[in-house]
Protein backbone atom coordinates (compact mmCIF):
# COMPACT_ATOMS: atom_id res chain seq x y z
CA UNK A 1 0.00 0.00 0.00
CA UNK A 2 3.03 2.27 0.22
CA UNK A 3 2.68 2.88 -3.49
CA UNK A 4 -0.85 4.18 -3.30
CA UNK A 5 -0.44 6.84 -0.67
CA UNK A 6 2.93 8.57 -0.72
CA UNK A 7 2.96 11.61 1.52
CA UNK A 8 5.57 14.15 0.63
CA UNK A 9 7.49 16.69 2.63
CA UNK A 10 9.06 19.46 0.61
CA UNK A 11 12.05 21.41 1.88
CA UNK A 12 13.58 24.40 0.17
CA UNK A 13 17.33 24.29 0.81
CA UNK A 14 19.19 27.18 -0.80
CA UNK A 15 17.02 27.03 -3.89
CA UNK A 16 16.27 30.02 -6.13
CA UNK A 17 12.56 29.06 -5.76
CA UNK A 18 12.36 27.98 -9.41
CA UNK A 19 12.09 24.29 -8.49
CA UNK A 20 9.85 25.07 -5.50
CA UNK A 21 7.30 26.71 -7.73
CA UNK A 22 7.42 23.67 -10.02
CA UNK A 23 6.90 21.38 -7.02
CA UNK A 24 3.85 23.41 -6.04
CA UNK A 25 2.68 23.37 -9.66
CA UNK A 26 2.42 19.58 -9.31
CA UNK A 27 -0.28 20.06 -6.68
CA UNK A 28 -2.28 22.43 -8.91
CA UNK A 29 -5.17 21.36 -11.18
CA UNK A 30 -3.02 20.95 -14.31
CA UNK A 31 -0.94 18.14 -12.84
CA UNK A 32 -2.90 17.30 -9.67
CA UNK A 33 -0.68 14.72 -8.01
CA UNK A 34 -3.40 14.04 -5.44
CA UNK A 35 -5.01 11.71 -7.98
CA UNK A 36 -2.03 9.44 -7.30
CA UNK A 37 -2.66 9.82 -3.58
CA UNK A 38 0.28 12.18 -3.16
CA UNK A 39 -0.27 14.74 -0.40
CA UNK A 40 2.06 17.53 0.67
CA UNK A 41 2.19 16.59 4.35
CA UNK A 42 4.26 19.45 5.73
CA UNK A 43 5.21 17.27 8.69
CA UNK A 44 8.27 15.02 8.56
CA UNK A 45 6.65 12.50 10.93
CA UNK A 46 3.82 11.91 8.47
CA UNK A 47 5.95 11.90 5.34
CA UNK A 48 7.28 9.05 3.20
CA UNK A 49 9.12 11.03 0.56
CA UNK A 50 11.53 13.89 1.20
CA UNK A 51 11.63 16.32 -1.73
CA UNK A 52 14.60 18.65 -1.46
CA UNK A 53 15.24 21.52 -3.81
CA UNK A 54 18.41 23.58 -3.89
CA UNK A 55 21.89 22.86 -2.62
CA UNK A 56 23.18 22.21 0.86
CA UNK A 57 24.77 25.16 2.61
CA UNK A 58 26.32 25.49 6.03
CA UNK A 59 23.17 26.96 7.58
CA UNK A 60 20.68 24.33 6.43
CA UNK A 61 22.86 21.22 6.78
CA UNK A 62 21.51 20.47 10.25
CA UNK A 63 17.91 21.25 9.27
CA UNK A 64 17.99 18.83 6.36
CA UNK A 65 19.46 16.09 8.53
CA UNK A 66 16.93 16.81 11.24
CA UNK A 67 13.97 16.53 8.86
CA UNK A 68 15.37 13.28 7.48
CA UNK A 69 15.90 11.81 10.96
CA UNK A 70 12.35 12.66 11.98
CA UNK A 71 10.80 10.74 9.10
CA UNK A 72 9.60 7.23 9.96
CA UNK A 73 11.04 4.32 7.97
CA UNK A 74 10.75 3.36 5.15
CA UNK A 75 11.59 6.72 3.59
CA UNK A 76 12.98 8.03 0.32
CA UNK A 77 14.94 11.16 -0.56
CA UNK A 78 14.34 12.79 -3.94
CA UNK A 79 16.72 15.55 -4.99
CA UNK A 80 14.81 17.93 -7.26
CA UNK A 81 16.72 20.11 -9.69
CA UNK A 82 20.35 20.38 -10.63
CA UNK A 83 21.28 22.31 -7.46
CA UNK A 84 19.95 19.51 -5.26
CA UNK A 85 21.77 16.93 -7.40
CA UNK A 86 25.23 18.49 -7.57
CA UNK A 87 25.13 22.05 -6.31
CA UNK A 88 24.55 23.33 -9.84
CA UNK A 89 25.86 26.79 -10.64
CA UNK A 90 26.27 27.44 -6.91
CA UNK A 91 28.57 24.44 -6.41
CA UNK A 92 31.68 26.59 -6.05
CA UNK A 93 30.21 29.16 -3.66
CA UNK A 94 32.09 29.46 -0.38
CA UNK A 95 29.00 28.63 1.67
CA UNK A 96 27.72 25.74 -0.46
CA UNK A 97 28.63 22.17 0.43
CA UNK A 98 27.21 20.71 -2.78
CA UNK A 99 24.29 18.42 -3.61
CA UNK A 100 22.01 16.78 -1.08
CA UNK A 101 23.96 13.52 -1.39
CA UNK A 102 26.79 15.17 0.53
CA UNK A 103 24.79 14.66 3.72
CA UNK A 104 21.89 12.30 2.97
CA UNK A 105 21.53 9.07 0.99
CA UNK A 106 19.68 10.31 -2.11
CA UNK A 107 17.53 7.67 -3.86
CA UNK A 108 16.30 9.55 -6.91
CA UNK A 109 17.85 12.48 -8.79
CA UNK A 110 15.58 14.73 -10.83
CA UNK A 111 17.51 16.82 -13.35
CA UNK A 112 16.55 20.22 -14.71
CA UNK A 113 16.87 23.92 -14.01
CA UNK A 114 14.16 24.30 -13.06
CA UNK A 115 12.97 20.68 -12.91
CA UNK A 116 9.75 20.32 -14.89
CA UNK A 117 6.61 19.14 -13.05
CA UNK A 118 6.46 16.04 -15.26
CA UNK A 119 10.02 15.20 -14.25
CA UNK A 120 9.23 15.74 -10.56
CA UNK A 121 6.21 13.44 -10.78
CA UNK A 122 8.33 10.83 -12.50
CA UNK A 123 10.96 11.22 -9.78
CA UNK A 124 8.36 10.61 -7.07
CA UNK A 125 7.02 7.61 -8.99
CA UNK A 126 10.58 6.18 -9.17
CA UNK A 127 10.89 6.89 -5.46
CA UNK A 128 7.84 4.71 -4.82
CA UNK A 129 9.63 1.67 -6.23
CA UNK A 130 12.56 2.41 -3.91
CA UNK A 131 10.11 2.75 -1.02
CA UNK A 132 8.74 -0.76 -1.64
CA UNK A 133 12.27 -2.11 -1.87
CA UNK A 134 13.23 -0.49 1.43
CA UNK A 135 10.14 -1.92 3.08
CA UNK A 136 11.21 -5.40 1.97
CA UNK A 137 14.69 -4.77 3.33
CA UNK A 138 13.28 -3.62 6.68
CA UNK A 139 11.11 -6.72 6.90
CA UNK A 140 14.05 -8.99 6.17
CA UNK A 141 16.07 -7.10 8.77
CA UNK A 142 13.39 -7.76 11.37
CA UNK A 143 13.51 -11.43 10.39
CA UNK A 144 17.31 -11.34 10.40
CA UNK A 145 17.32 -10.44 14.07
CA UNK A 146 16.11 -13.93 14.85
CA UNK A 147 18.84 -15.32 12.65
CA UNK A 148 21.54 -13.22 14.31
CA UNK A 149 24.58 -15.35 14.99
CA UNK A 150 27.69 -14.56 17.01
CA UNK A 151 30.78 -16.51 15.92
CA UNK A 152 34.58 -16.29 15.99
CA UNK A 153 35.89 -13.85 13.38
CA UNK A 154 38.79 -14.62 11.05
CA UNK A 155 41.51 -12.43 9.64
CA UNK A 156 39.55 -12.11 6.40
CA UNK A 157 36.79 -10.31 8.29
CA UNK A 158 39.14 -7.50 9.33
CA UNK A 159 38.17 -4.94 6.63
CA UNK A 160 34.47 -5.34 7.30
CA UNK A 161 34.95 -5.17 11.07
CA UNK A 162 36.97 -1.97 10.67
CA UNK A 163 34.25 -0.41 8.56
CA UNK A 164 31.58 -1.17 11.17
CA UNK A 165 33.88 0.08 13.93
CA UNK A 166 34.35 3.44 12.22
CA UNK A 167 30.61 3.85 11.74
CA UNK A 168 29.80 2.80 15.28
CA UNK A 169 32.24 5.17 16.93
CA UNK A 170 30.83 8.21 15.11
CA UNK A 171 28.19 8.65 17.78
CA UNK A 172 30.82 8.42 20.52
CA UNK A 173 32.91 11.04 18.77
CA UNK A 174 29.84 13.26 18.56
CA UNK A 175 29.17 12.99 22.30
CA UNK A 176 32.68 14.17 23.22
CA UNK A 177 33.20 16.32 20.12
CA UNK A 178 36.49 14.50 19.69
CA UNK A 179 37.09 12.91 16.30
CA UNK A 180 40.56 11.70 17.25
CA UNK A 181 39.32 8.65 19.16
CA UNK A 182 41.67 5.74 18.55
CA UNK A 183 38.97 3.39 17.12
CA UNK A 184 38.30 5.98 14.43
CA UNK A 185 41.95 6.32 13.49
CA UNK A 186 42.86 2.65 13.45
CA UNK A 187 44.23 1.37 10.16
CA UNK A 188 43.59 -2.00 8.60
CA UNK A 189 47.17 -3.12 9.32
CA UNK A 190 46.80 -2.27 12.99
CA UNK A 191 43.54 -4.16 13.20
CA UNK A 192 45.08 -7.17 11.48
CA UNK A 193 47.92 -7.02 13.99
CA UNK A 194 45.31 -7.10 16.78
CA UNK A 195 44.21 -10.48 15.48
CA UNK A 196 47.56 -11.89 16.67
CA UNK A 197 46.95 -10.82 20.26
CA UNK A 198 43.19 -10.95 20.62
CA UNK A 199 40.26 -13.15 19.78
CA UNK A 200 37.53 -11.51 17.71
CA UNK A 201 33.83 -12.31 17.70
CA UNK A 202 31.48 -11.03 15.03
CA UNK A 203 27.70 -10.63 15.00
CA UNK A 204 26.34 -11.64 11.59
CA UNK A 205 22.93 -10.81 10.18
CA UNK A 206 21.85 -11.45 6.57
CA UNK A 207 25.46 -12.40 5.74
CA UNK A 208 26.78 -8.98 6.80
CA UNK A 209 28.79 -8.15 9.88
CA UNK A 210 26.78 -5.81 12.10
CA UNK A 211 28.96 -5.83 15.20
CA UNK A 212 32.11 -7.15 16.78
CA UNK A 213 34.00 -7.50 20.04
CA UNK A 214 37.61 -8.40 20.88
CA UNK A 215 38.86 -10.34 23.89
CA UNK A 216 42.13 -11.44 25.42
CA UNK A 217 43.01 -13.39 28.54
CA UNK A 218 45.63 -12.23 30.98
CA UNK A 219 46.07 -14.60 33.90
CA UNK A 220 42.62 -15.24 35.29
CA UNK A 221 41.18 -11.98 33.97
CA UNK A 222 39.35 -11.70 30.70
CA UNK A 223 39.72 -8.29 29.02
CA UNK A 224 36.93 -7.25 26.68
CA UNK A 225 37.42 -4.43 24.22
CA UNK A 226 35.54 -2.35 21.66
CA UNK A 227 32.03 -3.66 21.54
CA UNK A 228 30.87 -2.16 18.26
CA UNK A 229 27.44 -2.29 16.69
CA UNK A 230 26.62 -0.73 13.34
CA UNK A 231 24.43 2.38 13.89
CA UNK A 232 21.44 1.03 11.97
CA UNK A 233 21.33 -2.08 14.14
CA UNK A 234 21.73 -0.43 17.52
CA UNK A 235 19.08 -0.84 20.24
CA UNK A 236 18.32 -4.36 19.05
CA UNK A 237 20.17 -6.24 21.74
CA UNK A 238 23.20 -7.10 19.60
CA UNK A 239 25.70 -5.68 22.10
CA UNK A 240 24.14 -7.78 24.82
CA UNK A 241 24.35 -10.89 22.69
CA UNK A 242 28.03 -10.24 21.96
CA UNK A 243 28.85 -9.85 25.65
CA UNK A 244 26.94 -12.99 26.60
CA UNK A 245 28.79 -14.94 23.94
CA UNK A 246 32.14 -13.76 25.30
CA UNK A 247 31.17 -14.69 28.84
CA UNK A 248 30.09 -18.19 27.86
CA UNK A 249 33.18 -18.78 25.69
CA UNK A 250 35.53 -17.68 28.46
CA UNK A 251 33.80 -19.21 31.45
CA UNK A 252 37.18 -20.28 32.85
CA UNK A 253 38.01 -16.64 33.62
CA UNK A 254 37.53 -15.44 37.20
CA UNK A 255 36.65 -11.89 36.23
CA UNK A 256 35.74 -9.87 33.15
CA UNK A 257 36.96 -6.34 32.71
CA UNK A 258 36.17 -3.61 30.22
CA UNK A 259 35.93 0.16 30.07
CA UNK A 260 33.74 2.80 28.50
CA UNK A 261 33.68 6.60 28.51
CA UNK A 262 31.77 8.46 31.19
CA UNK A 263 29.14 10.13 29.02
CA UNK A 264 28.22 6.99 27.08
CA UNK A 265 25.03 6.43 29.03
CA UNK A 266 23.77 3.59 26.84
CA UNK A 267 26.91 1.51 27.34
CA UNK A 268 26.87 2.11 31.09
CA UNK A 269 23.21 1.18 31.26
CA UNK A 270 23.82 -2.03 29.34
CA UNK A 271 26.78 -3.01 31.50
CA UNK A 272 24.97 -2.39 34.76
CA UNK A 273 22.01 -4.31 33.40
CA UNK A 274 24.28 -7.29 32.75
CA UNK A 275 25.68 -7.25 36.29
CA UNK A 276 28.88 -5.26 35.78
CA UNK A 277 29.95 -2.71 38.36
CA UNK A 278 32.53 0.05 38.02
CA UNK A 279 35.68 0.07 40.10
CA UNK A 280 37.98 2.69 38.61
CA UNK A 281 37.75 6.07 36.86
CA UNK A 282 40.56 7.54 34.85
CA UNK A 283 40.89 10.86 33.02
CA UNK A 284 42.06 10.43 29.43
CA UNK A 285 41.54 13.98 28.19
CA UNK A 286 40.03 17.30 29.28
CA UNK A 287 36.55 16.22 28.35
CA UNK A 288 36.63 12.46 28.61
CA UNK A 289 36.87 10.03 31.49
CA UNK A 290 37.19 6.28 31.26
CA UNK A 291 35.15 4.13 33.61
CA UNK A 292 36.41 0.60 34.20
CA UNK A 293 33.80 -2.07 34.81
CA UNK A 294 34.25 -5.57 36.12
CA UNK A 295 32.17 -8.64 36.77
CA UNK A 296 33.20 -11.64 38.85
CA UNK A 297 32.52 -15.01 37.33
CA UNK A 298 30.15 -16.81 39.65
CA UNK A 299 31.41 -20.24 38.59
CA UNK A 300 35.01 -19.27 39.37
CA UNK B 1 -30.04 -11.44 19.73
CA UNK B 2 -30.87 -9.40 16.66
CA UNK B 3 -29.93 -6.29 18.66
CA UNK B 4 -26.45 -7.65 19.37
CA UNK B 5 -26.08 -8.53 15.72
CA UNK B 6 -27.15 -5.01 14.77
CA UNK B 7 -24.61 -3.43 17.14
CA UNK B 8 -21.76 -5.60 15.85
CA UNK B 9 -22.62 -4.96 12.21
CA UNK B 10 -22.92 -1.24 12.92
CA UNK B 11 -19.48 -1.25 14.56
CA UNK B 12 -18.01 -2.93 11.48
CA UNK B 13 -19.87 -0.91 8.86
CA UNK B 14 -19.42 2.50 10.53
CA UNK B 15 -15.65 2.85 9.94
CA UNK B 16 -15.92 1.47 6.40
CA UNK B 17 -18.66 3.98 5.66
CA UNK B 18 -16.66 6.74 7.36
CA UNK B 19 -13.62 5.94 5.22
CA UNK B 20 -15.70 5.88 2.06
CA UNK B 21 -17.27 9.22 3.02
CA UNK B 22 -13.86 10.80 3.53
CA UNK B 23 -12.76 9.39 0.16
CA UNK B 24 -15.85 10.89 -1.48
CA UNK B 25 -15.14 14.13 0.39
CA UNK B 26 -11.66 14.32 -1.14
CA UNK B 27 -13.01 13.53 -4.58
CA UNK B 28 -15.71 16.20 -4.41
CA UNK B 29 -13.26 18.71 -2.95
CA UNK B 30 -10.91 18.04 -5.86
CA UNK B 31 -13.73 18.47 -8.37
CA UNK B 32 -14.76 21.75 -6.74
CA UNK B 33 -11.18 22.93 -7.25
CA UNK B 34 -11.07 21.74 -10.86
CA UNK B 35 -8.82 18.74 -10.13
CA UNK B 36 -9.25 15.05 -10.81
CA UNK B 37 -8.77 14.00 -7.20
CA UNK B 38 -7.76 10.70 -5.64
CA UNK B 39 -9.64 7.42 -5.69
CA UNK B 40 -12.62 7.25 -3.34
CA UNK B 41 -10.82 4.41 -1.54
CA UNK B 42 -7.87 6.70 -0.79
CA UNK B 43 -8.66 6.80 2.94
CA UNK B 44 -8.24 3.00 3.10
CA UNK B 45 -4.96 3.19 1.21
CA UNK B 46 -3.68 5.87 3.60
CA UNK B 47 -4.44 3.87 6.71
CA UNK B 48 -3.08 0.62 5.26
CA UNK B 49 0.10 2.46 4.38
CA UNK B 50 0.39 3.95 7.87
CA UNK B 51 0.20 0.44 9.30
CA UNK B 52 3.28 -0.46 7.28
CA UNK B 53 5.27 2.51 8.55
CA UNK B 54 7.50 2.80 11.56
CA UNK B 55 5.80 4.25 14.65
CA UNK B 56 7.96 7.05 16.00
CA UNK B 57 7.22 8.42 19.45
CA UNK B 58 8.43 11.23 21.66
CA UNK B 59 7.21 9.30 24.68
CA UNK B 60 5.94 5.76 24.48
CA UNK B 61 2.90 6.58 26.65
CA UNK B 62 1.51 8.99 24.05
CA UNK B 63 0.22 6.08 21.95
CA UNK B 64 -1.35 4.53 25.03
CA UNK B 65 -3.79 7.45 25.18
CA UNK B 66 -4.53 7.05 21.48
CA UNK B 67 -5.54 3.43 22.07
CA UNK B 68 -8.02 4.65 24.71
CA UNK B 69 -9.24 7.36 22.35
CA UNK B 70 -10.04 4.73 19.73
CA UNK B 71 -11.61 2.32 22.23
CA UNK B 72 -13.86 5.05 23.64
CA UNK B 73 -14.94 6.19 20.20
CA UNK B 74 -15.85 2.61 19.31
CA UNK B 75 -17.63 2.30 22.67
CA UNK B 76 -19.63 5.46 21.90
CA UNK B 77 -20.60 4.11 18.51
CA UNK B 78 -21.72 0.88 20.18
CA UNK B 79 -23.81 2.83 22.70
CA UNK B 80 -25.41 4.74 19.87
CA UNK B 81 -26.24 1.58 17.98
CA UNK B 82 -27.63 0.01 21.16
CA UNK B 83 -30.02 2.94 21.54
CA UNK B 84 -28.59 3.89 24.93
CA UNK B 85 -29.01 7.13 26.83
CA UNK B 86 -28.13 10.10 24.62
CA UNK B 87 -26.42 11.91 27.51
CA UNK B 88 -24.18 8.89 28.08
CA UNK B 89 -23.28 8.90 24.38
CA UNK B 90 -22.41 12.59 24.52
CA UNK B 91 -20.24 12.18 27.62
CA UNK B 92 -18.48 9.09 26.27
CA UNK B 93 -17.71 11.03 23.11
CA UNK B 94 -16.36 13.93 25.17
CA UNK B 95 -14.25 11.56 27.21
CA UNK B 96 -12.72 10.16 24.04
CA UNK B 97 -11.80 13.70 22.97
CA UNK B 98 -10.21 14.22 26.37
CA UNK B 99 -7.97 11.20 25.81
CA UNK B 100 -7.02 12.58 22.41
CA UNK B 101 -6.12 15.90 24.02
CA UNK B 102 -4.09 14.13 26.71
CA UNK B 103 -2.20 12.28 24.01
CA UNK B 104 -1.42 15.59 22.32
CA UNK B 105 -0.18 17.06 25.60
CA UNK B 106 1.86 13.96 26.35
CA UNK B 107 3.70 14.25 23.06
CA UNK B 108 5.11 17.54 24.42
CA UNK B 109 5.98 19.39 21.27
CA UNK B 110 4.98 23.05 20.90
CA UNK B 111 2.82 22.21 17.88
CA UNK B 112 0.86 19.41 19.48
CA UNK B 113 0.56 21.56 22.63
CA UNK B 114 -1.18 24.36 20.77
CA UNK B 115 -3.17 21.77 18.83
CA UNK B 116 -4.33 20.19 22.12
CA UNK B 117 -5.32 23.54 23.55
CA UNK B 118 -7.34 24.30 20.45
CA UNK B 119 -8.93 20.86 20.56
CA UNK B 120 -10.05 21.61 24.12
CA UNK B 121 -11.49 24.93 23.00
CA UNK B 122 -13.31 23.13 20.21
CA UNK B 123 -14.78 20.64 22.68
CA UNK B 124 -15.97 23.51 24.85
CA UNK B 125 -17.37 25.27 21.76
CA UNK B 126 -19.54 22.42 20.51
CA UNK B 127 -20.66 21.03 23.85
CA UNK B 128 -23.54 23.51 24.58
CA UNK B 129 -25.22 22.87 21.24
CA UNK B 130 -24.95 19.10 21.70
CA UNK B 131 -26.33 19.12 25.25
CA UNK B 132 -29.14 21.53 24.32
CA UNK B 133 -29.97 19.15 21.48
CA UNK B 134 -30.30 16.28 23.97
CA UNK B 135 -32.56 18.42 26.18
CA UNK B 136 -34.72 19.45 23.22
CA UNK B 137 -35.09 15.85 22.10
CA UNK B 138 -36.11 14.89 25.62
CA UNK B 139 -38.73 17.63 25.77
CA UNK B 140 -40.38 16.41 22.59
CA UNK B 141 -40.07 12.64 22.99
CA UNK B 142 -40.06 12.46 26.82
CA UNK B 143 -37.08 10.12 26.73
CA UNK B 144 -33.30 10.39 26.76
CA UNK B 145 -32.96 6.98 25.14
CA UNK B 146 -31.73 7.08 21.57
CA UNK B 147 -33.88 4.01 20.88
CA UNK B 148 -37.03 5.92 21.84
CA UNK B 149 -35.93 9.08 20.08
CA UNK B 150 -35.30 7.17 16.85
CA UNK B 151 -38.70 5.49 17.10
CA UNK B 152 -40.57 8.76 17.62
CA UNK B 153 -43.33 8.86 15.03
CA UNK B 154 -43.13 12.51 13.97
CA UNK B 155 -40.18 14.45 12.51
CA UNK B 156 -38.08 15.99 15.29
CA UNK B 157 -36.64 18.53 12.89
CA UNK B 158 -39.87 20.58 12.93
CA UNK B 159 -40.16 21.34 16.65
CA UNK B 160 -36.34 21.37 16.99
CA UNK B 161 -35.51 23.47 13.91
CA UNK B 162 -33.43 25.93 15.93
CA UNK B 163 -31.44 23.14 17.55
CA UNK B 164 -30.86 21.56 14.15
CA UNK B 165 -29.35 24.85 12.94
CA UNK B 166 -27.16 25.02 16.05
CA UNK B 167 -26.03 21.41 15.55
CA UNK B 168 -25.27 21.88 11.84
CA UNK B 169 -23.20 24.91 12.83
CA UNK B 170 -20.98 22.88 15.16
CA UNK B 171 -20.92 19.92 12.76
CA UNK B 172 -17.96 21.62 11.08
CA UNK B 173 -16.03 21.31 14.34
CA UNK B 174 -16.88 17.63 14.77
CA UNK B 175 -16.00 16.80 11.16
CA UNK B 176 -12.79 18.90 11.39
CA UNK B 177 -13.78 21.13 8.50
CA UNK B 178 -12.93 24.71 7.66
CA UNK B 179 -13.67 27.27 9.11
CA UNK B 180 -13.28 25.35 12.39
CA UNK B 181 -10.42 22.91 11.71
CA UNK B 182 -8.25 24.64 14.27
CA UNK B 183 -6.61 21.75 16.09
CA UNK B 184 -5.76 19.65 13.05
CA UNK B 185 -7.03 19.26 9.52
CA UNK B 186 -6.85 16.51 6.99
CA UNK B 187 -6.15 18.61 3.97
CA UNK B 188 -2.81 19.94 2.96
CA UNK B 189 -3.54 23.16 4.83
CA UNK B 190 -0.39 23.70 6.75
CA UNK B 191 -0.96 25.35 10.05
CA UNK B 192 0.94 24.45 13.21
CA UNK B 193 2.63 21.73 11.15
CA UNK B 194 -0.24 19.29 11.78
CA UNK B 195 -1.59 20.50 15.10
CA UNK B 196 -2.48 17.88 17.64
CA UNK B 197 -1.44 14.95 15.41
CA UNK B 198 2.04 16.36 14.68
CA UNK B 199 3.92 13.87 16.84
CA UNK B 200 1.98 10.77 15.83
CA UNK B 201 3.11 8.49 13.06
CA UNK B 202 2.63 4.96 11.77
CA UNK B 203 0.15 2.84 13.69
CA UNK B 204 -0.81 5.61 16.13
CA UNK B 205 -1.75 7.92 13.26
CA UNK B 206 -3.68 5.07 11.63
CA UNK B 207 -5.64 4.65 14.87
CA UNK B 208 -6.43 8.38 14.94
CA UNK B 209 -7.70 8.14 11.36
CA UNK B 210 -9.93 5.16 12.14
CA UNK B 211 -11.27 6.92 15.24
CA UNK B 212 -12.04 9.91 13.05
CA UNK B 213 -14.06 7.72 10.67
CA UNK B 214 -16.13 6.58 13.64
CA UNK B 215 -16.50 10.17 14.91
CA UNK B 216 -17.82 11.32 11.53
CA UNK B 217 -20.43 8.60 11.55
CA UNK B 218 -21.49 9.47 15.12
CA UNK B 219 -21.82 13.15 14.20
CA UNK B 220 -23.90 12.32 11.13
CA UNK B 221 -25.99 9.88 13.19
CA UNK B 222 -27.07 12.82 15.35
CA UNK B 223 -28.29 14.56 12.20
CA UNK B 224 -30.12 11.35 11.32
CA UNK B 225 -31.93 11.45 14.70
CA UNK B 226 -33.62 14.71 13.72
CA UNK B 227 -35.27 12.94 10.77
CA UNK B 228 -35.50 9.43 12.20
CA UNK B 229 -39.29 9.19 11.75
CA UNK B 230 -38.50 8.02 8.23
CA UNK B 231 -35.13 6.20 7.95
CA UNK B 232 -34.79 7.04 4.27
CA UNK B 233 -35.25 10.76 4.86
CA UNK B 234 -32.92 10.48 7.86
CA UNK B 235 -30.08 9.02 5.79
CA UNK B 236 -30.77 11.56 3.05
CA UNK B 237 -30.58 14.39 5.57
CA UNK B 238 -27.26 13.09 6.91
CA UNK B 239 -25.84 12.85 3.39
CA UNK B 240 -27.05 16.36 2.52
CA UNK B 241 -25.54 17.69 5.76
CA UNK B 242 -22.20 16.08 4.83
CA UNK B 243 -22.27 17.48 1.30
CA UNK B 244 -23.13 20.88 2.73
CA UNK B 245 -20.11 20.62 5.02
CA UNK B 246 -17.85 19.82 2.05
CA UNK B 247 -19.06 22.98 0.29
CA UNK B 248 -18.57 25.00 3.47
CA UNK B 249 -15.11 23.48 3.88
CA UNK B 250 -14.12 24.72 0.45
CA UNK B 251 -15.74 28.15 0.72
CA UNK B 252 -14.39 29.42 4.03
CA UNK B 253 -10.98 30.27 5.37
CA UNK B 254 -10.04 29.08 8.83
CA UNK B 255 -11.13 31.46 11.61
CA UNK B 256 -9.33 32.29 14.83
CA UNK B 257 -10.26 30.32 17.95
CA UNK B 258 -11.95 33.34 19.56
CA UNK B 259 -14.37 33.55 16.67
CA UNK B 260 -14.96 29.81 16.57
CA UNK B 261 -15.73 29.83 20.28
CA UNK B 262 -17.95 32.92 20.52
CA UNK B 263 -19.85 32.25 17.31
CA UNK B 264 -20.67 28.63 18.14
CA UNK B 265 -21.83 29.61 21.64
CA UNK B 266 -23.87 32.50 20.22
CA UNK B 267 -25.54 30.25 17.65
CA UNK B 268 -26.12 27.57 20.29
CA UNK B 269 -27.72 30.06 22.69
CA UNK B 270 -29.70 32.10 20.20
CA UNK B 271 -31.11 29.20 18.16
CA UNK B 272 -30.92 26.50 20.81
CA UNK B 273 -32.15 28.32 23.90
CA UNK B 274 -34.86 30.19 22.00
CA UNK B 275 -35.98 26.87 20.53
CA UNK B 276 -36.18 25.36 24.02
CA UNK B 277 -38.04 28.36 25.49
CA UNK B 278 -40.59 28.20 22.68
CA UNK B 279 -40.90 24.44 23.18
CA UNK B 280 -41.47 24.79 26.92
CA UNK B 281 -44.29 27.22 26.15
CA UNK B 282 -46.07 24.70 23.92
CA UNK B 283 -45.28 21.50 25.80
CA UNK B 284 -46.76 21.42 29.26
Amino acid sequence: MLKKSPWVIHYDASSCNGCDIEVLACLMPTFDVERLGIVNAGNPKHADIFLVTGSVNEANKKIIQNIYNQMPDPKVVVAVGICACTGGIFAECYNVAGGIDKILPVDVYVAGCAARPEAIIEGVAKGLAVLEEKKKKLDSMAKGLEELTVVRAELADAPEILEVQKLAYQSEAEIYNDYSLSPLRQTLEELQADFQKQIFFKAVMNNTIVGSVRVHMDGTSCYIGRITVSPVYQNMGIGKKLLKEVESSFDAALRYELFTSHKSKRNIFLLEHLGYSWFKREKVSETRERIYFEKKNKKG
Amino acid sequence: MSKVLFIISFLIIAPLLGALLSGIDRKITARLQGRVGPSIFQAFYDVLKLLEKETLVVRRSQNFYIVFFLILVIFTTGLFAAGANILLVIFALTLSSVFFVLAGYKASSPYSFIGSQRELIQVVSYEPAVILMAIGMYMVTRSFNIGDIANYSRPLALPLAGLLVAFIYILAIKLRKSPFDLSTSHHAHQELVKGITTEFSGKALAMIEVAHWYENIIALSFVYLFFAYNPLIGVLAAVIAYLFMIVVDNSFARVKWQKAFTSSWLVAFIFGVVNIIVLSYFIK
